[in-house]
């Protein structure tokens, strides 16, 4: 039996033997057989004959392929691109974002807020990672930090060192070239008659100057080498103090000796760990205090070192382990070098640690959520694109049949992609111009737009971000390429269009992805945000609010402590020798009745006078506060009682410092930050420490620094005033978490928002496509509110699914994260209820808008239009 | 029956000629070919591909697919303004040929 498909495929074999044919031409010679065999049969012959006939009147294939006429050589038949169809392509593109504005809109703007979020979040990162690594010889700086091993108690880090040990490293080990000890201290400043402490002054060693990378603009350092009244200033300190001279020479008197400054140096970079507005020389101190030079028990500064090229870092940590040690018997010290570029982000909580100190989960936590944001505004763009495959594909068809290849058709939806994203990623550079001043507030960085494409990093910068357009667009177009390139064209062009359920079960996946982010992130934000208000209204132990303080000199404290306590608003003032929040003072030297003689205890310990609990709040439990008059008391904490193991400890004498007894027991309070658990503590009862803790009526807030003043000024005239007030300090220690509780904030709108805009699109085609179906059931008596919930349906089962499963996911996540606070809230359901609301709502508000407007439509213009 | 070589030769001035009366693909300016010439051309089909698409390299004709709902694609070449002069000029050609030989014919043999 004659089989004519077989005999016309048999027939263009042939033509595939030669390479001037390519597909469309051949398909083009096959209608025209095609056509003639119809119009043979339709004169009488059969199938058979009317096949041989046509053939025979085609010709012979072989002098056809000789002919050099075929417009197109067969080197770029085969070719994916070529020019004609390039422009082709564009004009396709150009025609489909034209005539689909809204998609192309909604595609364009998540992809540039997702794509701005990703920018802003690599800014930051990139910061953080990059601290410390301006310094010229940053690969052989380290610190020397400390482990301190004590009975009972977990490993002890420790930042800073002794005073001699820096000097002893270099003369000891040929690896160590260069030192420098490092350690604040602040100056009354006196220029004329004016007198102010200022804050951020180190004492460095000469070898500072070598082994950093602070850039002297004028002056010479020389000065450190030999001279105790060397001063450098930066830029900043040094404009504040002669803004219209040269500073060089010229003298300052530092807590009433004479300075002269020999240097400026430019103002510290931002991502420094080292933070300082002027230096001054540790000789001074040793030449004041010579004994200390030996001092090998007290851990008072850090020592930065300097190795030598080939310095293999382990060998010397190996040698250097035992090194206080050797220098002091019965220490429990252990050092080893920390990389100076790993101080900043690195994960041991060392005791005393400098204030620029970053955490380097936040930086992994928010490169993920980058990573995860451009994943929603990818997703958003697939799905679009897939549902709207229905459109397209009678192109897909058409380009098939006259010739396209799979690879080609990639081609183009993978180009038109990528066009896309370069659109979003040119757009959200100019919003990442717009938005980056509110970004630094938020942050506290220092970009600037301008100095972002400067130092040769312009080039790189230009090529990272034609990288992200071209890595975006790609993501995002492969799927929609992929799919829609295998549309077969005999369905698409027999007019039975492709419909939506095509790749409905993956973008129902993908939504469900979404979502789950989303979620995530919200109940990630909020538990951050309960976090947050949990510590800063936890009981701390004392009462940190409406406290005003600052230091006087000497006994000269007590006068203005009376003095302070005549004035209105003052409820009661306290003296104490260590900040409330910040005791790092502590000895292993004290010794108690039936103390285990083989165990090491650290306890920290304060001075206080007979005022400060009262002023401050701290309960005493046991026993009595101090009174004035008493002699060699002290108190200790409830965490001291319980390791020294008293049950009545009110009466026992103990050896702190010389024989004590024990007046009383202090309920706990946090001396520490927060995300550390309470220690033991010793409170010594001093005669005249010299910080001032004012306790003010919440009433007096506006007054109370202006009573503070004019007190100050009629006990201490000529002397400046500093003060501050402790609520304050607070915000600043857990600055770190505000702004990551901000950031999130951020980031989890950013997230929803990209999330809702995607649904808001695929609803909206949903809608289109089902206006028909809304229509006859419309038309059959259903009512707006039936129509609702059948619409509204299909997503917010979608958003229950990613519930089920973020919810478990967040648990996890956010259980670790608040694994480093000492003190913390506990996950509750209502967190996790809030966010399953919230997600719930913000969907339904998303989906009801599009629903609402499809069930309300007239159902005859639904139907009318064919 | 008319020669091959006569029929290469007129194939493009013969396409272009059609094409002029209106849009067209390839088998219905075969037939339309054939019919007039009444089958005295020694035309294989095929041939006339290479020849449409040499035309419309040279910027003569130009091709676009259409799709109907209820039939084949169809691959429709049209003229354009190029081809229109290259017709013309095709005609004069073929016009100064033919009064040539017709003066030749017309003269009777000397003898």
């Amino acid at each position: 039996m004659f089989d004519l498909e077989k005999a016309i495929k048999a027939w263009l074999k042939d033509f595939r033997k030669h390479r001037a044919f390519n597909t469309g031409s051949i398909r083009e010679m096959e209608l025209h057989l095609r056509d003639h065999i119809d119009d043979l049969m339709q004169e009488g012959f059969d199938e058979k004959v009317a096949f041989q006939k046509a053939v025979k009147a085609f010709g012979d294939i072989k002098p056809m392929a000789k002919e050099t006429y075929w417009s197109q050589r067969p080197k770029s038949n085969n070719s994916l691109i070529n020019t004609t169809m390039l422009k082709n392509y564009l004009k396709i593109t150009i025609r489909n974002f034209w005539k689909y504005k809204f998609y192309t809109a909604v595609n364009v703007l998540g992809l540039t807020v997702g794509l701005t979020t990703v920018f802003l979040i690599s800014l930051f990162v990139n910061d953080e990672l990059q601290f410390d690594k301006f310094h010229e010889h940053k690969d052989h700086l380290y610190r020397v930090v400390e482990n301190q091993y004590y009975d009972g108690q977990p490993v002890f880090p420790v930042a800073v060192t002794p005073i001699p040990l820096g000097p002893s490293l270099l003369e000891e080990y040929p690896e160590v070239v260069g030192f420098t000890r490092a350690t604040n201290e602040n100056y009354q400043f006196e220029i004329g008659d004016r007198k102010l402490v200022e804050r951020y002054g180190y004492q460095v060693d000469e070898g500072f100057f070598e082994m950093f990378s602070f850039s002297i603009i004028k002056g010479s350092v020389e000065g450190f080498k030999d001279r105790l009244n060397a001063l450098v200033l930066t830029e900043d300190l040094a404009n504040k103090y002669f803004p219209d001279e040269d500073p060089i020479g010229k003298t300052i008197k530092l807590n009433g000796q004479e300075h002269v400054v020999d240097a400026v140096m430019e103002n510290v970079p931002p991502n420094s760990h080292l933070y300082f507005t002027y230096l001054t020389n540790y000789l001074e101190y040793l030449n004041r205090r010579p004994e200390r030079a030996t001092a090998w028990g007290s851990n008072t500064l850090y020592t930065y070192v300097q190795l030598n090229e080939g310095a293999n870092l382990e060998a010397l940590n190996a040698k250097l382990e035992g090194h206080i040690k050797k220098n002091l018997e019965n220490s429990v010290t252990d050092i080893y070098l920390q990389p100076i570029t790993d101080i900043y982000l690195g994960d041991v909580d060392f005791v005393v640690e400098v204030s620029r100190k970053g955490e380097m989960i936040y930086v992994q936590i928010f490169s993920i959520v980058a990573v995860f944001i451009l994943l929603i505004s990818c997703i958003n763009f697939m799905n679009l694109s897939t549902a709207r495959a229905s459109k397209r594909a009678k192109e897909v068809g058409l380009r098939k049949t006259i010739g396209a290849q799979r690879g080609q058709l990639i081609f183009q939806f993978l180009s038109e992609s990528v066009l896309l994203s370069i659109i979003s990623v040119l757009l959200s550079v100019l919003m990442v111009a717009l938005v980056l001043p509110s970004f630094n507030e938020l942050t506290k960085k220092a970009f600037e737009f301008s100095t972002l494409f400067q130092d040769g990093r312009g080039l790189q910068l230009g090529l990272g971000i034609l990288g992200v357009a071209l890595v975006t667009g790609l993501i995002a177009g492969s799927y929609p390429a992929i799919f829609l390139s295998a549309t077969k064209p005999i369905s698409t062009l027999n007019s039975q269009s492709v419909t939506l359920k095509q790749g409905a079960g993956l973008r129902k996946v993908l939504v469900v992805f979404q979502f789950m982010i989303s979620i995530v992130l919200i109940i990630g934000t909020i538990a951050i945000y309960t976090q947050l208000q949990f510590i800063q209204n936890v009981d701390l132990g004392y009462d940190k609010n409406h406290v005003i303080y600052t230091s006087a000199p000497g006994e000269q404290a007590q006068v203005l402590a009376n003095e302070l306590r005549n004035q209105p608003g003052v409820v009661d003032v306290g003296l104490s020798n260590r900040h409330p929040g910040y005791v790092m003072s502590s000895s292993s030297g004290f010794a108690w009745p039936n103390q285990n003689p083989d165990e090491t205890m650290l306890i920290h310990f304060m001075g206080v006078d007979e005022h400060y609990m009262d002023a401050m709040k701290m309960n005493v439990l046991e026993g009595r506060g101090f009174l004035p008059g008493d002699t060699a008391v002290v108190m200790v904490n409830e965490r001291a009682k319980e390791i020294m193991g008293m049950e009545n400890p009110v009466g026992v004498t103990i050896d702190a410092y010389g024989e004590r007894r024990i007046v009383g027991v202090v309920q706990d309070f946090n001396f520490k930050s927060i995300h550390t658990a309470i220690e033991p503590m010793i409170v010594f009862f001093i005669p005249s420490p010299s910080e001032v803790y004012i306790k003010y009526e919440p009433q007096f807030e506006n007054q109370i620094a202006g009573t503070l003043e004019s007190t100050w000024k009629n006990v201490f005239p000529d002397r400046d005033l500093n003060y501050y007030f402790l609520e304050q300090d607070f915000q600043e220690m857990y600055e770190a978490e505000e702004r990551t509780s901000q950031l999130s904030v951020c980031f989890a709108v950013l997230a929803i928002i990209i999330s809702c805009l995607g649904l808001f699109g695929l609803v909206s085609y949903a809608m289109e496509q089902r206006l028909k179906e809304i229509g006859i059931r419309k038309a059959l008596g259903a009512s707006v509110s039936n129509l609702f919930v059948l619409l509204t349906g299909d997503f917010t089962k979608l958003v229950f699914v990613s519930l089920i499963i973020s919810i478990p996911l967040s648990w996890f996540v956010i259980d670790q994260w608040l694994q480093n606070f000492a003190y913390h809230i506990s996950l509750s359901w209502w967190i996790f209820l809030i966010s399953a609301i919230m997600a719930l709502g913000i969907t339904l508000l998303t989906v009801s808008y599009q629903s609402i407007r499809a069930s309300r439509a007239n159902p005859v213009r639904a139907l009318r239009h064919e | 029956m008319i020669s091959k070589n006569l029929t290469a030769a007129s194939t493009k001035p013969l396409i272009l000629g059609i094409l002029r009366q209106g849009n067209c693909y390839g088998y219905l300016i075969i037939k339309k070919i054939k019919e007039m010439s009444g089958g005295t051309m020694a035309w294989s089909d095929g041939m006339l591909y290479p020849v449409l698409h040499r035309l419309e390299k040279e910027g003569f004709i130009q091709s676009n697919w259409e799709m109907a709902e209820n039939s084949r694609p169809r691959k429709y070449y049209q003229i354009t303004e190029a081809g229109k002069k290259e017709l013309q000029a095709e005609r004069e050609q073929w016009t100064k040929i033919h009064s040539l030989l017709d003066a030749l014919w017309d003269v009777k043999p000397a003898n």
